[in-house]
C-alpha cells in the first residue's frame, strides 16, 4: 500500500484505537495496529481479541493494500514528524517506509494476514442512542463495576433495554449505580447485555458529545457504531443480579446536600482515615457532620449546614464509594436518603440516577 | 489341595522374617535398633563400626548393663523384652525400644553374633545365629556390656538384598542415624568407625550445644538460638536456626519426641507458622528440637520403626511449639554468648575494640547517634497504641539520657555507628560485634509490615455489608469449622450466618479485605481456622495484602540513607519481632563478625 496522509488526521485516528493495544500479550501481532488503504481512506484497527476498535481517516491512496505496524512506535514516530504530509509506503515484505519532509523511517511490520479477523458485524437487535447521553450514563455508573475476576458477571456494565427505556447498571456487590434514559425501540427488542469494562473504557474515550450511535447487539457480541468508529466487544455471559431488588422501596429521611461541598468535605475528612476506610455521617437538626478517625493518625470533622429536621442518625460509609458517585455527577445538589445506620443509603440527583450503597458496620 | 489352603499358624522363623520386613529395612534401621538397645541398657560409651555401608558389618558395642546367659537367649526370641511387662506399660513407655522384636528379626536375616557380660559375672556369653538358626551358645571372655555384630545383612533374603542401595548411600543413612542418636544423648560418648576409618569420636559432652559444635562445627552453632519453653508438663527445648539459616530440604530439621528421633505433621505445621515470612518459600529452617511430653500423651506405637508419633492433644503441642519457638526467635540474638567461646588470645583485642566503638559516635560529631535511638526504640515498643507522635514531641525537649544506655545494650545491634552506604544503597554500620550491612528497603518493609499487621490486629475491624447476601456451600468438614467460629468471625467483620446444612449466608465482609472473591476467601479462612485457630486466621488472610502495602511504602532500593535515617531504621528494625528478613523472606541485614574479619585477614 502507498498513501499520503495528514499528520494530525492520522494521529487522531491512531490515538482512538491504540489504547486497546496490549502491553502484555503472547501474540505479537496484537501489539500492532492494522492499516488498510481503500478508496480514499485508511482504516485503522486494533484489538485485544475481546474488544476491537476500528476507525478510518482520510488519505490520498495511490496503492491499496494492508499491513500491521507496531502501534505505539508508529504513534510516537508520527507525533514527532516535522512535516504535515506523511507518505507511508509498504512493500510486499511488510516493511513500511515513512517519509515526511527530510525524515525517513523504515519500520518492520507483520503481515495483515496474521491479524485476527475483524469480528463479522453479525445480525442482531439494533438500537439508536444519543452519544452524549450514553456517555453520561457510562460515566455515572461504570465506576461501580467490580474488578474482582471471580465475579465476572459484575466486571462490566449492564445495558437493560426494557419498556422504552435503557437502564444502565453497575455494581460490585457493595454499592450499585443505576441510570435510566428513555430510548425508543419496539418491544420485541427488549434485552440485557453486559458490556465488559474494557469496552466501556474505550467508549468513554471515543464517544463524542453529540450525534447518534447505533448499537447492534448479537448473541455473544455487541457493536457500537458512531462517527467513523466501530467498537466491537464480546459480551459477558451470565445473568446480572436483579438490580431492582436492591433498591430500597422507601426511606425514612431525605436530605438535600450541595454536591460539590459534600464531595470536598468528605475528601478532606477522609485524609485521616486509614486502610479500613470509614467516614461517619451524623445527621442532626439542620446539621450534617462528617467525621473520620484512625487510631494511629488522628481525627477530623466538618459540619455542613443542611435542611434536616428528622431523627438523629449516625451512619458510616466507605468514603471512596461516596466520592466515586459524587464525582461522577454534574448536578448542583444531591439527595441523600437514609433510614437508619444499618439500612442501605441512596444518593439521587436531578437526573434519572440512583446510587445504593451499604453502610459499614462499626462495632 | 485342601491341605495347602487350610489356615495354620506360621512357624516362628517365618514370622521373624515378616517382622524383619517391617523393622529391618536397611543397615541404618539395624543400627537404630542396636543403638536404642545400647542406650536403654544405660551405656555411657558406645562404639559403632560399619563396613561397606553396613552391608558387610554393623557392630555396636556398649558398656551398658549386659545380660546373663539366660537373658541373652531370651533376648533373641520374638516379643521378648525387658522393657515392658504388660499392656499397661505401653501407655507410658520411657525406654526407646519396647516391641521386643528387633533382635529376633535382625538375627533372622543376617549372620548375627551377640557377646555380652553382666558387670558382676565372671564370664560372658556368646551367641551365634545365622539366618534365624541358632548355631551355638558358649561362654566367652569379654568386657562388661553388650557387643552385637550383624554381618551380611539379608544374605538369605535375596529379594531384600537387591533393594539395598550403593554402599555410599547406605553409609549416608547409617551415619545420619548415628548423628541423631549422638545428638539426642550428649551425655554418652560415641565413636563411629566406617571401613576401618574413625569418623567421629565424641566425648561425653554436657550440653546439646557442645555436641552440635563437635558434629557440625562451631561456626554453625553460632547461627542457632536456644529454645526452652514449657507449659502444663510439656516442654520444648533445643536449638533452632535463625531465619537467615535455611536449607533446601528438611534433612537438618531434627526433632526428638521424648528423646526418640521422631516427627509428626504438627511439628511441620508449627514450623511453617513460626518461620513464615522470614524464611523464603520452599526453604526450610534448621533445628534440633526436643519435645518432652508426658509418656501417656504420645503414642509411639504407630509405626514399627517409630519414625512418626501421634499426640493425644494436638493443639497443645502445636501451641507449645509456636509460642516457644516464636519467643526464642524474638529474643535479641545473644551476642555475648557467642563471643565467649572465642579463644583466650582474643582477650586483649576485645576490650581494646569495645571502647573504640563507644568513642566513635562522639568523634563523628555531625549527628549524635543517641537522640534518634530512644525515639525509635519507642516506636516498636508501642506500635498500634497510636501515640508515637506524642512521644516524638517529648523526646527532643529532653534528650532522654536514661533510656539509651538502658535500651541499647539490650537491643541486638546496640552502639551502632553508621559508616556510609555501599553498592545499591546498602548501609554499613560498625557495631561492637563486627560489621553490619543493612538493606534499607528490606529493613523498612519489615518494620512497616509489622506496624500494619499490628494496627489491623489491634483495631476494631469495620464490616462492609453486601447489597445482597450471598449463599456459599462448603464441604462438611469446612462447614463445621466455620460454624464453630461464627461468633469470633463476627468480631473480625464477617457477617456469616448458618443457612442450614452446609450452606452459609454471607452478608458482610471486613472492609479491609476489599473486593475479594468470596468462595476462595471462605475456603482460605476455614483452612486458616483449622490449622491456626481464630487468632491467626485474620493475620493469615491479610498477610499478603499487608506485605504488598509495606513493599509499596518502603523506601526505594537505591536511595542512600542519611546517617540519622540509617540509625533510626536500624533501631526500628531491632525492635521488630522478626528482624532478620523482609516479609518476603529476603535478608534485611548481613553481619560479619570481628572473628570472621580477623580470619579473612589471616589474623585468626
Amino acid at each position: 500500500m502507498k498513501v499520503i496522509i495528514n499528520k494530525d488526521v492520522v494521529l487522531e485516528g491512531l490515538q482512538k484505537v491504540q489504547s486497546i493495544v496490549g502491553t502484555k500479550t503472547t501474540l505479537p501481532v496484537l501489539y500492532n495496529v492494522f492499516l488498510k488503504a481503500e478508496d480514499d481512506k485508511v482504516f485503522l484497527t486494533a484489538t485485544n481479541i475481546d474488544v476491537t476498535v476500528r476507525t478510518s481517516v482520510q488519505a490520498t491512496v495511490s496503492r491499496e493494500g494492508g499491513t500491521t505496524l507496531p502501534a505505539r512506535r508508529l504513534t510516537s514516530i508520527i507525533r514527532e514528524l516535522p512535516a504535515t504530509d506523511i507518505e507511508i509506503n509498504v512493500d510486499d515484505k511488510d516493511v513500511a517506509t515513512i517519509k515526511a519532509g527530510s525524515s525517513r523511517f523504515k519500520i518492520i511490520g507483520i503481515s495483515d494476514e496474521e491479524f485476527p479477523a475483524l469480528p463479522s458485524l453479525e445480525e442482531g437487535k439494533t438500537y439508536s442512542v444519543d452519544q452524549g447521553i450514553f456517555r453520561r450514563m457510562l460515566l455515572s455508573t461504570s465506576y461501580a463495576a467490580s474488578h474482582e475476576e471471580s465475579r465476572y458477571v459484575l466486571n462490566g456494565v449492564l445495558l437493560n433495554f426494557k419498556e422504552d427505556k435503557l437502564n444502565m447498571v453497575a455494581t460490585d456487590g457493595r454499592r450499585m449505580a443505576l441510570y435510566e434514559e428513555p430510548v425508543e425501540f419496539p418491544d420485541e427488542l427488549a434485552g440485557d447485555y453486559i458490556v465488559p469494562s474494557t469496552a466501556v473504557n474505550e467508549l468513554l474515550k471515543t464517544l463524542g458529545a453529540e450525534g447518534k450511535m447505533r448499537i447492534v447487539a448479537g448473541q455473544n457480541q455487541i457493536t457500537f457504531e458512531f462517527d467513523d468508529i466501530y467498537i466491537v466487544s464480546k459480551l459477558i455471559e451470565g445473568t446480572f443480579p436483579n438490580f431492582r431488588q436492591v433498591i430500597p422501596s422507601a426511606c425514612e429521611e431525605r436530605v438535600m446536600v450541595e454536591r460539590e461541598q459534600l464531595l470536598t468535605a468528605i475528601k478532606r475528612v477522609s485524609l485521616v482515615s486509614d486502610k479500613s476506610n470509614t467516614v461517619n455521617l451524623v445527621f442532626s437538626k439542620n446539621h450534617l457532620e462528617l467525621q473520620a478517625s484512625a487510631q494511629d493518625i488522628g481525627e477530623a470533622s466538618e459540619t455542613l449546614a443542611v435542611k434536616y429536621s428528622g431523627k438523629e442518625i449516625k451512619i458510616s460509609f466507605n468514603p471512596e464509594y461516596l466520592m466515586d458517585c459524587l464525582r461522577s455527577l454534574t448536578s448542583d445538589e444531591v439527595a441523600l436518603e437514609i433510614s437508619d445506620d444499618l439500612s442501605p443509603g441512596v444518593v439521587k440527583c436531578d437526573a434519572p440516577f440512583l446510587y445504593v450503597l451499604m453502610p459499614m458496620r462499626v462495632r | 489341595m485342601t491341605g495347602s489352603k487350610r489356615i495354620q499358624l506360621l512357624p516362628d522363623h517365618v514370622i521373624n522374617k515378616i517382622a524383619a520386613g517391617e523393622v529391618v529395612e536397611r543397615p541404618a534401621s539395624v543400627l537404630k535398633e542396636l543403638l536404642e538397645n545400647a542406650l536403654d541398657a544405660g551405656a555411657s560409651s558406645i562404639e559403632v563400626s560399619l563396613v561397606d555401608g553396613g552391608r558387610k558389618l554393623i557392630r555396636v558395642a556398649d558398656d551398658g548393663s549386659g545380660m546373663n546367659r539366660d537373658d541373652a537367649l531370651l533376648a533373641i526370641e520374638r516379643h521378648a523384652t525387658s522393657k515392658i511387662r504388660d499392656s499397661e506399660d505401653i501407655e507410658h513407655i520411657a525406654t526407646l525400644g519396647f516391641r521386643g522384636e528387633a533382635l529376633a528379626a535382625i538375627s533372622s536375616v543376617s549372620r548375627f553374633t551377640l557377646l555380652t557380660r553382666l558387670a558382676g559375672e565372671v564370664e560372658g556369653t556368646e551367641i551365634e545365629i545365622s539366618g534365624g538358626k541358632l548355631l551355638h551358645v558358649r561362654a566367652a571372655g569379654c568386657p562388661p556390656g553388650t557387643d552385637i555384630a550383624v554381618r551380611n545383612l539379608f544374605f538369605n533374603v535375596p529379594a531384600r538384598k537387591k533393594f539395598l542401595r550403593a554402599a555410599a548411600t547406605e553409609q549416608q543413612h547409617a551415619r545420619q542415624m548415628f548423628l541423631l542418636h549422638a545428638l539426642a544423648h550428649p551425655d554418652v560418648a560415641f565413636r563411629l568407625t566406617m571401613d576401618e576409618r574413625e569418623h567421629h569420636r565424641l566425648a561425653a559432652a554436657d550440653t546439646l550445644e557442645a555436641r552440635l559444635g563437635e558434629l557440625y562445627g562451631q561456626d554453625f552453632a553460632r547461627d542457632l538460638v536456644p529454645v526452652d519453653f514449657s507449659r502444663d508438663g510439656y516442654r520444648v527445648w533445643g536449638l533452632i536456626g535463625k531465619p537467615t539459616l535455611h536449607r533446601s530440604d528438611r534433612s537438618d530439621q531434627i526433632t526428638f519426641v521424648n528423646r526418640r528421633p521422631a516427627t509428626a505433621p504438627v511439628v511441620h505445621y508449627a514450623l511453617g507458622e513460626v518461620y513464615r515470612g522470614t524464611v523464603p518459600k520452599g526453604r526450610h529452617p534448621v533445628l534440633f528440637l526436643f519435645l518432652e511430653v508426658p509418656p501417656d500423651a504420645v503414642d509411639v506405637n504407630v509405626h514399627p520403626t517409630k519414625k512418626e508419633v501421634r499426640f493425644r492433644v494436638l493443639s497443645m503441642v502445636r501451641d507449645l511449639l509456636i509460642e516457644g519457638l516464636s519467643r526464642a526467635l524474638k529474643q535479641p540474638p545473644p551476642s555475648r554468648r557467642t563471643d565467649i567461646p572465642e579463644p583466650g588470645t582474643q582477650r586483649t583485642a576485645g576490650p581494646a575494640l569495645a571502647p573504640e566503638a563507644l568513642h566513635l559516635p562522639d568523634l563523628q560529631h555531625p549527628f549524635p547517634p543517641k537522640p534518634p535511638m530512644p525515639r525509635t526504640e519507642t516506636v516498636p515498643a508501642l506500635p498500634g497504641s497510636g501515640f508515637t507522635p506524642l512521644r516524638g514531641d517529648h523526646s527532643p525537649g529532653e534528650p532522654a539520657a536514661p533510656p539509651p544506655p538502658a535500651s541499647s545494650p539490650d537491643s541486638p545491634w546496640g552502639n551502632a555507628t553508621f559508616l556510609g552506604s555501599v553498592g545499591n544503597g546498602y548501609a554499613v554500620f560498625a557495631i561492637p560485634e563486627g560489621m553490619l550491612l543493612l538493606d534499607p528497603q528490606a529493613a523498612h518493609e519489615r518494620v512497616l509490615y509489622e506496624q500494619y499487621l499490628h494496627q489491623i490486629q489491634s483495631n476494631r475491624i469495620p464490616a462492609q455489608p453486601l447489597l445482597q447476601p450471598e449463599t456459599i456451600d462448603l464441604p462438611p468438614v469446612k462447614g463445621d469449622t466455620l460454624r464453630r467460629h461464627l461468633a469470633s468471625l463476627h468480631e473480625l467483620g464477617f457477617g456469616i450466618s448458618d443457612f442450614g446444612g452446609d450452606t452459609f449466608l454471607v452478608d458482610a465482609l471486613p472492609a479491609c479485605l476489599g473486593d475479594a472473591p468470596l468462595r476462595a476467601l471462605l475456603d482460605d479462612l476455614t483452612t486458616a481456622l483449622t490449622e491456626g485457630g481464630q487468632k491467626r486466621a485474620m493475620g493469615d488472610l491479610l498477610r499478603e495484602r499487608i506485605a504488598r502495602a509495606a513493599c509499596a511504602t518502603a523506601v526505594g532500593g537505591t536511595r542512600r540513607l542519611k546517617p540519622e535515617e540509617a540509625l533510626s531504621l536500624l533501631n526500628a528494625l531491632a525492635g521488630a519481632d522478626m528482624p532478620y528478613t523482609c516479609p518476603h523472606g529476603r535478608p534485611t541485614v548481613i553481619l560479619t563478625r570481628r572473628s570472621e574479619l580477623d580470619r579473612k585477614f589471616g589474623k585468626g
